[in-house]
């Protein structure tokens, strides 16, 4: 485990290269990344299995003196590092293929390359740090990657708009990070996650001051993992090429909120306060978002909102002490979400638009893509014997155990929304007949299908290694040797596993009812309940109010502090010039040129100044 | 010689530099002007001659002073005379209140 | 080698490319920027060399030198210093960090200068003349041999402006003067007192001579007079910095003056500023300039912010940077108000990364306005598509002034704040919402600059020439370089951070 420095490196030499030589190399370019993505992975497997066996390994030096401080630098592998080490390394290396058929005949092919390069780089660093002002750096070096890649197209203006509001939503929550970050360090005096979790323990911190840090960084997490209410960049990201999309807001970055949430879960299992604000948090999250993606027309942007709103669970088990949950869903959401993204863009590559209302009928003509994106639907909507299935069960478990009734209810909820809005996606897409004419519809290369196909098998598998009928396995090992991140598997009444089957049935029923038999009209919530429909269809007008408050917010300080320095500021120099002016004006007047008045004003100077001489005595 | 009081010396350049003053300052004629400026010169020499005979440190210095002063007055009067004449064939006239030309 | 001239030859080398100027005829333009380049190298070549030397273990203080230069008042009874100015330099980590920015920078900027379009021959005498003033002005170790220097980057900076600048330059210029000459009039006051109450300008010495009780002055310094002296230093070098509200001079400057002497403004003449405030203010005074503390941290907050929301509604791209450099500054100023290790630290590595940033900024703008003409956001627009390496540079410039980890701007910013957040916790929350608001004017610029659709035939347009690429990779080096690995600049540091502060 000595060498895990290394695998951040690989992406990143990929990044150097392409960016130097990607003219030349064209769309070979595709090979030097998806080369050294595969050396990363097959690093990252490598440390996994040794992490079976061996204990963690942590390796620092300094980074930067402050005076007496040093600030130290380096990498840490543990239970949560290690299994995070590969779901990305192994994310990222299928989207590295995929993305050689998607991208296809850019003519900024190498760079797109350069900036997965960039960002897997950033992201492994990211899960490799020991301590969190390492995270902060790789934090924000993600966001760099994802900005990048959202504004890929950048003749585009929504595209550009779309990057900016990424940046900058995310940024929001990476300051609450850094503040809270800094705050810890003068209560503790380290930045290292042991040592700040050490001095937790031994209660060096006041409970007010672990509550507090614990928020700020959590606010940090929901900037990155899109919860609400920073959660607006998330679905207009959908503007980045789909690989991305399958890459970072779905499988990774936007994970890793959840993730920091779970590295530092220590810190928010000492405050009740902060454990609550999480899962109340992640639970509205969590249904909020599903209900925005019942209305959505936009392929991506039901997806979109679906990992919001998914995302929202992985919170909800963090808050509700379900560590294990938390992390387990996160695997297999990685999993099931990468898969249906790559679909969806295998699906976009097939019939150039995104709007489901202008698809239909596709099943036939896509003959992999479509039972590949019914495995993912079917694992995010929670049907038994999927892994989407095994880790909401765990979530839900967590919650009912955790003692708060009504999280747990939302949580049912949202999973009945998950069902329907994922299915309503998947008839309107691949059921019935074509809804406007498309021609030249075409199942995508074996570059693209490839990918989809590990996801597949791992979305149906991964959700074995922890289950209540084969064993805990995974998170008995997640949980070893750490008290504080709880239980690797917490016992819950078994209704609980049938009620969330019930659910999700019934709103993939309620889907085949509406979209395939056309039973019920479509039409129903839009007849029946306009107003409602409006406010989900323009997603409860948080952009408008946004953009009615902070925007507008912002432009009116600017405009306030312009007529400060136009008048205020300026006006002072002004007044100041205005002076100096009048003086010398007033002045060149008494110059009048006769020769003897000079004379007679001097002298009488002269005298005055004598009297006061004499009279002073020579002292002022 | 010796029984002059310093005073009387140093009263001397006093009226004399009063009197070249007052003619500098309020006559019109600028040729006036110019005589009343010589005699203010005039009365600095004798304070200096005096201080150099009287003074707490006599010495030569002042004599020479003197006789510096005298040489500049003199050049001083070349020129002031000269420009006056110049003027006076451009304005025809020697009335200093008219000579304002250095004004703002 | 020797090193008893070793300074004054780094800090007088460009006066040969004056001299070989001179001799040059007026027309040859060619060979006229050639060797304007050139003269710039070796104070570059110099002030590297003792860098180099300083990271083998060398001690800087053999690099002193001292000569007596004027002796005022014939008073051999009080001894032989008394009132006897001295021509001294020397340097310590602090200084050498700054006069190997200035060395880099003069080089980066002379090529940038090519650019230039007339009278080549004034330009370049007057550039190397304010690069020696500016070398002189980190290395002078009395305050009158200072402000020698310090007056003799004015005068060159003037005629920079006025002459070679764009529209309003004149009036750019008289402000610069104008201001300026206040800011230089208080200094001299201060110095001035100093020097009559103790009789001598040595910085060395009066750190001790006003700082030990019952020490031997020729009128004793009360307390409210070392208040007076440090204010007046305040605003003496708050003109410069800029510290709010004495800014305004500045901004036409950026707009004004031409790319290439901004890239030395922004980059070196403000950060004077701040080097006076932490060599004379927080050196001589430290007892004052503690009780002033929060008064400059609120000031800097204030710059911070004030700079970062003016710059949100900027038409013209100069005026964000200018707007920018302003909101910058103020991180100087919040380090320096914590006045702990951290901040200290955090704000000489602001003054070093926003010289490398403002720089690399300033030279793109000087790229893309030779190429467009307009540094008018709103006519601007999807240069990505045209010039993508340019694009891609303006970028990279844009990330690390808005503190992106892994640039030089983030270390900087970081230490200050978390120096900030040890002694004002309040007060440094308030502060973060200027890193939020970096990022949005910042973004807001830069993206609709180089993103979006274009407005514009890119036919003729070409991307970064070959002489182009050395200061924008010199320069996103540098500032990578610091990002990365810090130590580059922490270890001459160190000494000095024992010094002051902490």
């Amino acid at each position: 485990m000595e060498n895990a420095w290394l695998i951040p490196l690989f992406p990143l030499l990929s990044f150097l290269v392409l960016l130097i030589a990607g003219r030349r190399l064209r769309e070979a370019s595709a090979y030097a990344g998806i080369l050294l993505t595969l050396a990363s992975l097959a690093m990252s497997v490598y440390m996994l299995a040794e992490r079976f066996t061996k204990p963690t390994f942590k390796s620092e030096s300094v980074w930067l003196t402050i005076g007496d401080l040093k600030l130290t630098a380096g990498f840490e592998v543990n239970q949560l590092n290690a299994l995070m080490l590969v779901i990305v390394s192994l994310v990222s290396f299928l989207v590295h293929i995929y993305s050689r058929g998607y991208m296809h005949g850019d003519e900024r092919f190498p760079v797109f390359y350069a900036y997965l390069g960039l960002f897997t780089f950033a992201m492994l660093g990211l899960v490799l740090s020991p301590n969190l002002l390492q995270t902060y750096i790789f934090w924000e070096l993600v966001g760099l990657g994802s900005f990048l890649l959202i504004g890929f197209y950048f003749y585009k203006e929504s595209a550009k708009h779309a990057a900016q509001k990424a940046f900058i939503m995310t940024r929001i929550g990476d300051v609450g990070l850094l503040i809270g970050m800094i705050l810890l360090f003068w209560q503790t005096g380290s930045f290292e996650y042991d040592e700040i979790f050490a001095s937790v323990k031994e209660g060096a911190v006041s409970e007010t001051m672990i509550t507090l840090t614990a928020i700020l960084i959590f606010i940090g997490a929901v900037g990155k993992s899109g919860q609400f209410p920073l959660h607006t960049w998330l679905p207009d990201a959908m503007e980045g090429p789909t690989p991305v999309s399958a890459l970072i807001h779905a499988a990774t970055m936007v994970a890793a909120g959840v993730y920091l949430v779970a590295a530092t879960f220590p810190l928010f299992a000492a405050s009740e306060t902060a454990l609550m604000t999480v899962s109340v948090i992640g639970a509205f999250t969590a249904i909020f978002a599903a209900s925005i993606g019942i209305v959505q027309k936009d392929i991506k942007r039901v997806l979109a909102y679906s990992t919001v709103s998914q995302l929202g669970y992985m919170m909800l088990a963090l808050g509700s002490a379900g560590y294990v949950a938390g992390v387990f869903h996160l695997m297999t959401h990685a999993f099931f979400k990468a898969l249906l993204f790559l679909a969806a863009g295998s699906v976009i590559h097939a019939v150039h638009t995104q709007d489901i209302e202008k698809m239909g009928g596709l099943w036939k003509k896509l003959r992999f893509t479509a039972p590949l994106f019914l495995i993912g639907t079917l694992a995010i909507s929670g049907v038994p014997l999927f892994s989407g299935f095994f880790s909401k069960d765990e979530i839900l478990v967590a919650a009912w155990v955790h003692g708060n009734k009504a999280l747990f209810w939302l949580a049912v909820t949202a999973a009945f929304f998950t069902a329907f809005y994922m299915f309503r996606l998947f008839f309107m897409v691949f059921a019935g007949e074509a809804r406007t004419h498309m021609k030249n519809v075409h199942e995508s290369p074996g570059s693209m299908i490839f990918p989809m196909a590990v996801l597949g098998v791992l979305a149906i598998a991964s959700g074995y290694i922890n289950t209540p009928w084969f064993g805990t396995f995974l998170g008995d090992w997640l949980v070893e040797g750490n008290s504080a991140l709880g239980h690797g598997h917490v016992e819950g009444p078994a209704w609980i596993m049938i009620v969330a089957t019930l659910v999700s049935l019934s709103g993939i029923l309620l889907a085949y009812l509406i979209y395939v038999k056309r039973s019920i009209s479509r039409d129903w919530l839009i007849s029946r309940a306009p107003l409602t429909y409006n406010v989900l269809r323009n997603k409860y007008y948080i952009d408008e109010f946004y953009g009615m408050t902070f925007v507008y917010g912002a432009k009116a300080v600017s405009l306030f502090l312009r007529f400060i320095e136009t008048f205020l500021v300026e006006g002072l120099v002004k007044t100041v010039t205005v002076f100096v002016q009048t003086l010398g004006k007033t002045g060149s007047k008494i110059q009048s040129g006769q020769v003897q008045t000079y004379g007679a004003i001097a002298f009488v100077g002269l005298a005055v100044l004598m009297v006061i001489f004499a009279l002073t005595g020579g002292y002022l | 010689m010796s029984n002059v009081p310093v005073s009387a010396f140093l009263a001397l350049a006093l009226i004399l530099f009063c009197i070249g003053l007052y003619g500098a300052l309020s006559k019109r004629n600028t040729v006036i002007v110019l005589i009343s400026i010589e005699l203010m010169l005039n009365a600095v020499n004798i304070n200096l001659v005096t201080f150099s005979k009287y003074g707490p440190a006599p010495s030569i210095n002042g004599q020479i002073f003197a006789l510096f002063a005298i040489a500049i007055a003199a050049a001083e009067a070349a020129i002031g005379l000269a420009i006056l004449i110049a003027l006076y064939n451009n304005r025809k006239t020697v009335n200093i209140d008219e000579m304002d030309q250095l004004k703002h | 080698m020797n090193e008893s001239y070793y300074l004054s030859l780094l800090v007088f080398s460009p006066l040969l490319g004056i001299i070989l100027l001179a001799f040059m005829s007026k027309d040859s333009e060619k060979s006229i920027k050639l060797l304007g380049f050139m003269a710039t190298l070796p104070p570059a070549i110099l002030a590297l060399m003792a860098y180099v030397s300083r990271l083998m273990g060398k001690d800087l203080a053999d690099f002193s030198e001292r000569v007596r230069w004027i002796q005022f008042g014939n008073l051999p009874q009080m001894g032989e210093d008394f009132f006897t100015v001295y021509y001294e330099l020397g340097i310590d980590g602090f200084s050498l960090l700054m006069i190997v920015l200035t060395a880099i920078l003069s080089t980066l900027a002379a090529i940038a200068s090519f650019h230039i379009k007339k009278e080549w021959k004034g330009y370049y005498m007057l550039f190397l003349l304010l690069e020696i003033g500016m070398l002189g002005v980190f290395t002078a170790q009395n305050l009158i041999l200072f402000f020698v220097f310090f007056e003799l980057t004015l005068i060159p900076m003037f005629f920079l402006i006025g002459k070679w600048g764009f529209f309003e330059k004149e009036k750019a210029a008289y402000s610069f003067l104008i201001y300026n000459g206040l800011g230089s009039a208080i200094l001299l006051i201060v110095i001035m007192v100093l020097f009559a109450r103790t009789g001598t300008t040595n910085i060395e010495a009066l750190k001790i001579l006003v700082n030990t009780a019952n020490s031997d002055l020729i009128t004793p310094l009360s307390d409210s007079v070392k208040y007076g002296l440090l204010i007046a230093l305040l605003v003496a070098f708050g003109i410069k910095l800029p510290i709010f509200p004495l800014h305004s001079w500045m901004l036409r400057v950026h707009v004004e003056a031409p790319p290439s002497i901004v890239m030395l403004h922004s980059g070196i003449l403000l950060k004077i500023g701040a080097y006076g405030l932490i060599r004379f203010g927080m050196g001589i005074f430290p007892e004052q300039f503690k009780e002033l503390a929060v008064v400059l941290a609120v000031l800097g907050v204030i710059n911070l912010l004030y700079g970062a929301f003016l710059a949100f509604i900027q038409k013209d791209f100069k005026m964000v940077l200018a707007y920018s450099s302003i909101s910058h500054m103020g991180i100087v100023l919040i380090g320096l108000g914590a006045l702990n290790q951290a901040g200290i630290q955090g704000a000489i590595f602001q003054v070093v990364s926003h010289g490398l940033i403002s720089a690399l900024l300033f030279f793109l703008v000087g790229v893309f306005y030779e190429r467009t003409h307009t540094t008018d956001i709103s006519k601007l627009g999807g240069m990505a598509k045209g010039m993508p390496i340019a694009s891609g540079f303006l970028l990279a410039g844009a990330m690390a002034s808005l503190g992106l980890p892994g640039m030089s701007g983030f270390v900087s910013e970081f230490m200050a704040f978390l120096g900030l957040f040890e002694e004002m916790p309040w007060l440094a929350a308030v502060g973060t919402l200027g890193i939020i608001m970096t990022a949005v004017y910042l973004l807001r610029a830069v993206l609709a600059i180089t993103y979006g659709r274009a407005d514009r035939e890119f036919a003729g347009i070409t991307d970064l020439r070959s002489y182009e690429w050395a200061p924008v990779l010199v320069l996103v080096g540098l500032i990578v370089l610091i990002g990365v690995y810090p130590a580059v600049l922490s270890e001459p540091l160190k000494s000095v951070l024992l010094g002051l502060g902490g």
